[in-house]
């Protein structure tokens, strides 16, 4: 499954008598972004929808992506950086959002090594934040694509697992 | 004006008074965002909507948390009021939030903050004011809130509060209908063992908990057939997660108040009906199985005593007292019956007592308790060095809330544990203990209790992530496994006849273990969940709806198949203070939801697993997680309901729906097959309640309504030919 997901990201993988990860072209991310984090209490206030996609060239991170039906204007958007996949950390990077209820995301940053090695291994999530929700409304960690085949469809195996098919650096 | 209202009136102005007189209590701190009028007002409405649950004095009970005190003002003091109110508004009474009008819902919150210490103002409250609740209230319980009460609202979430709470069912307790069985056949061990294809005798319908059926009438070239044979309402109130039991064309049901019906399979119609009581609350469920022996229906009921009625009439023959309902003990989980003895759990073991919980075993025909087994290690007995030091009324926790499996040949009952209590290590203070026996697997002797062996899944489980579901029990050849899978979604493989672990898969996301030792199968936690303290938030995934919960999984030993209904969310956990003290305790995490990277918004993930090699033959992904647990049949079609009311046919093979459709309510509980008269039929319930399967999706998929009423039993058929 690793190897599968590596083909996404990569196109090809080389074997040249020893296995040999080739430096990518470029690496694709992407995610949902959704409420979070909800109570009966703050879902008043969280609400909406979006998707962010991402790639990586080298060590610049490109993100774009939209969203819509937040309760009040989207005010901050921002890349943060957890310690683990699923697990919240600080913020790494700004982004640019648009000041309203439905909008875009966009946003360019220069990483480290660290960072690079960070998005690869899923521990980079978009975080978008509103009026009424400043600490968060809509989240999403950017991941290698995965695409859902549909409800009623079953997939072969596990499906995506992230823990199981991203190699951690 | 009636009695009861001339009573709640004369209750409210003794209230208020008292109100009044204790608004010295928050000296120092703002006034609160509310009046005492209300606050007086609003301790009555609490006692009437709120006080069965959380109980008369705020103390909480079970899921529903403490109101006032410490853990409170740990939970709720850096948060404000209108997020208060709107959790309240939202989600409050438990099952039907939104269902009570504002003036309500703004009063019930002005009492809690005045039990907080909160003194009143000159301003009502309207649910807008966003106030930081640390700045006007400090968690210290004015007397007076307490003393204002009706005497038979005092005391522990046992005794439950006087007034307009709505209970059903309504009209009397006690047998209701009278009617007589024509034939019953008492089940032999012989029965038990190797049931008939037509029956389903118990929880998961074998001994070895796989929840499959041997009959091959309805099968994939003809499931798409499939269509309504008959309908039965069950009562309303309290969760519900029923498996409808069958002997001979005979559905014995359980429902919420403790009630009992026996049914014509074929028809639906109704021969006795027994309603034992007591009568439930929103959040106060049904057992989720009943147990058969000899000529007797065993009812471990959710005041936590055993009843024994007769088959035939469903009267009582004699009824036993597990442990004592009115210091919150109850059984939810069901029963099993091995060699003429009843065994029974015991949930809602989460206050600090000088007691703790166990399993127990009763003898068939007389009652009397045979043996019980405690799941706590006491200081000085075997594992009871693995609480830090804790002083044994501080080791809580570790409830059965699923009957065991039974291996007839090594003579063995095995029993999963809940998690410790509170369900943070930095609130119980045990390190990084293994807590034992909590979050294990038990292997017992059914006629002594001796522990044989046990198992740690979760040494030390600190996020609600429990591993107390069923253990099912599975041959290759001359290897005996046992195999289950808990909240974190790994699914576990053990000898069963020496423990010892035998491999490990995972299921869903999570991100709790850093590894799990590929020969011991001991997970080492993430590094920050060791050291996080009391007030800290952190993320868990999964969340405490798991990976898996209640609804049950199912194994196909034609294709060696073991079908599991995951769910995909994350937490954030906050351990509360909680303070150390004889009658004080709770579970003590705030909780905030997401839902689980990598998923695409879809809560609900079944899969099935080939149990020799643990692994994935497919997996079907959906928004809404699944709520039933699994039947699969010899037919090779497996069953399975969701949170959105949908009943579908699955191909077991492959995972291809190949029939469905949608029924009243959420579509929950466990599904069974059965034959009458030569036919088969698949049954499954429309519940609801059921703690967090139900109540996590419920805040994470606002979009998806079901009704807050509906429980019954469905019944399918091919058509007649």
């Amino acid at each position: 499954m690793i190897i599968h997901y590596l083909r996404q990201c990569c196109g090809i993988i080389a074997l040249t008598g020893f296995a040999v990860l080739p430096a990518c072209a470029a690496d694709r991310f992407e995610t949902g972004l959704w409420p979070a984090p909800l109570t009966d209490g703050t879902r008043v206030n969280i609400a909406g929808e979006g998707r962010a996609v991402a790639t990586l060239d080298g060590n610049t991170l490109t993100v774009s992506g939209d969203f819509h039906g937040l309760k009040s204007n989207a005010t901050t958007a921002q890349l943060d950086f957890g310690i683990a996949i699923g697990a919240l950390g600080p913020k790494a990077f700004e982004l640019t959002v648009t000041p309203a209820t439905d909008g875009t995301i966009s946003g360019t940053a220069k990483l480290s090594a660290a960072q690079a090695a960070g998005v690869r291994s899923g521990k980079f999530y978009v975080q978008i934040n509103s009026e009424k929700a400043p600490d968060g409304n809509l989240i999403g960690w950017l991941l290698p694509p995965h695409p859902f085949p549909g409800e009623d469809v079953p997939e072969p195996g596990h499906g995506f697992l992230p823990q199981l098919d991203i190699a951690q650096h | 004006m009636t009695k009861k209202k001339i009573a709640v009136a004369a209750l409210a102005g003794t209230v208020i008074a008292g109100f009044i007189s204790f608004s010295a209590v928050g000296q120092g701190m703002a006034p609160g965002p509310f009046t005492a009028e209300q606050a007086g007002g609003g301790h009555t409405l609490y006692l009437t909507n709120c006080s069965a649950c959380h109980g008369a004095d705020l103390g909480g009970a079970g899921e529903a948390p403490q109101l006032a005190g410490t853990s409170f003002i740990s939970s709720w003091g850096s948060r404000n009021t209108d997020e208060l109110y709107n959790l309240v508004r939202t989600s409050m009474p438990y099952g039907n939030g939104g269902s009570l009008d504002n003036a309500t819902y703004q009063s019930i919150v002005a009492y809690v903050l005045s039990a907080n210490g909160a003194k009143p103002g000159a301003k009502a409250f309207t649910g807008a004011e966003s106030i930081k609740i640390g700045s006007i209230a400090n968690g210290q319980v004015p007397a007076a809130a307490l003393a204002a009460q009706p005497p038979a609202a005092r005391g522990r979430a046992g005794g439950r509060a006087a007034g307009a709470i709505t209970y059903y069912p309504a009209g009397r307790l006690g047998q209701t209908v009278d009617g007589v069985l024509k034939e019953y056949r008492p089940v032999t061990d012989e029965m038990l063992a190797h049931p008939a294809d037509g029956d389903w005798l118990m929880y998961r319908r074998n001994y070895q908990g796989w929840s499959y059926s041997p009959l091959t009438q309805i099968n994939t070239s003809n499931v798409k057939t499939l269509q309504l044979a008959w309908v039965w309402a069950m009562n309303e109130g309290g969760a519900s997660e029923v498996t409808p039991i069958v002997h001979d064309g005979v559905m014995f049901l359980s429902n919420t108040s403790n009630t009992v019906q026996a049914l014509d399979a074929k028809t639906g119609e109704l021969i006795w009906e027994n309603r034992l009581g007591p009568r439930p609350t929103r959040a106060y469920g049904a057992t989720r199985s009943l147990a058969l022996y000899g000529d007797k229906i065993f009812v471990p009921t959710t005041d936590a005593k055993l009843y024994a009625l007769d088959a035939k009439t469903g009267k009582v023959v004699w009824q036993s007292v597990i442990a004592d309902a009115s210091e919150g003990y109850s059984n939810t989980g069901g029963a099993i019956a091995i060699h003429g003895k009843i065994l029974v759990g015991l949930t809602y073991c989460n206050r600090y007592e000088t007691k703790h919980c166990y399993i127990s075993a009763y003898d068939a025909n007389t009652g009397k308790v045979v043996w019980r087994f405690q799941t706590i290690a006491l200081k000085g007995e075997p594992g009871g060095d693995t609480w830090n030091n804790l002083p044994d009324e501080f080791r809580q926790g570790a409830e059965t809330w699923i009957a065991g499996t039974y291996d007839p040949e090594n003579n063995t009952t095995y029993w999963g544990t809940a998690q410790a209590k509170p369900w943070t290590r930095a609130s119980r203070g045990s390190a990084n203990g293994a807590a034992l026996y909590s979050s294990a697997t038990l292997a017992l002797d059914p006629d002594t209790g001796k522990l044989k062996w046990y198992y740690s899944h979760a040494p030390g489980e600190s996020f609600d992530l429990d591993e107390v579901f069923e253990r099912v029990l599975v041959d290759h050849g001359a290897d005996k496994s046992l195999l289950t899978v808990g909240k974190v979604g790994v699914l576990w493989k053990l000898n069963r006849e020496t423990g010892k672990f035998e491999g490990a898969a995972q299921t869903v996301f999570q991100n709790l273990y850093a590894k799990i030792d590929p020969k011991t199968g001991v997970p080492t936690y993430r590094k920050d969940i060791l050291d996080q303290k009391v007030g800290d938030w952190m993320a868990s995934c999964p969340g405490p709806a798991g990976g898996h919960d209640w609804p049950a999984t199912s194994y196909d030993p034609h294709n060696d198949l073991m079908v599991i209904p995951l769910d995909q969310s994350c937490v954030l956990m906050q351990p509360e203070a909680m303070e150390k003290k004889i009658g004080v305790g709770g579970d003590a995490g705030s909780q905030k939801l997401y839902l689980m990277p990598g998923t695409d918004g879809n809560m609900g993930r079944l899969t099935a697993y080939n149990t020799a090699t643990l692994q994935a033959a497919w997996t079907l992904q959906q928004k809404a997680p699944f709520l039933t647990g699994v039947l699969t049949t010899a037919g090779g079609v497996a069953y399975v309901g969701d949170f959105d009311r949908r009943f579908r046919a699955i191909d077991t093979k492959t995972g291809r729906t190949l029939w469905k459709t949608r029924l009243g309510t959420s579509v929950q509980g466990h599904v069974v097959s059965f034959a009458a008269d030569g036919k088969q039929y698949i049954a499954v319930e429309t519940g609801l309640g059921g703690g967090s399967p139900v109540g996590k999706p419920t805040t994470l998929l606002p979009g998806l309504h079901h009704p807050g009423d509906g429980q019954a039993i469905y019944v399918f058929a091919l058509p007649d030919e």
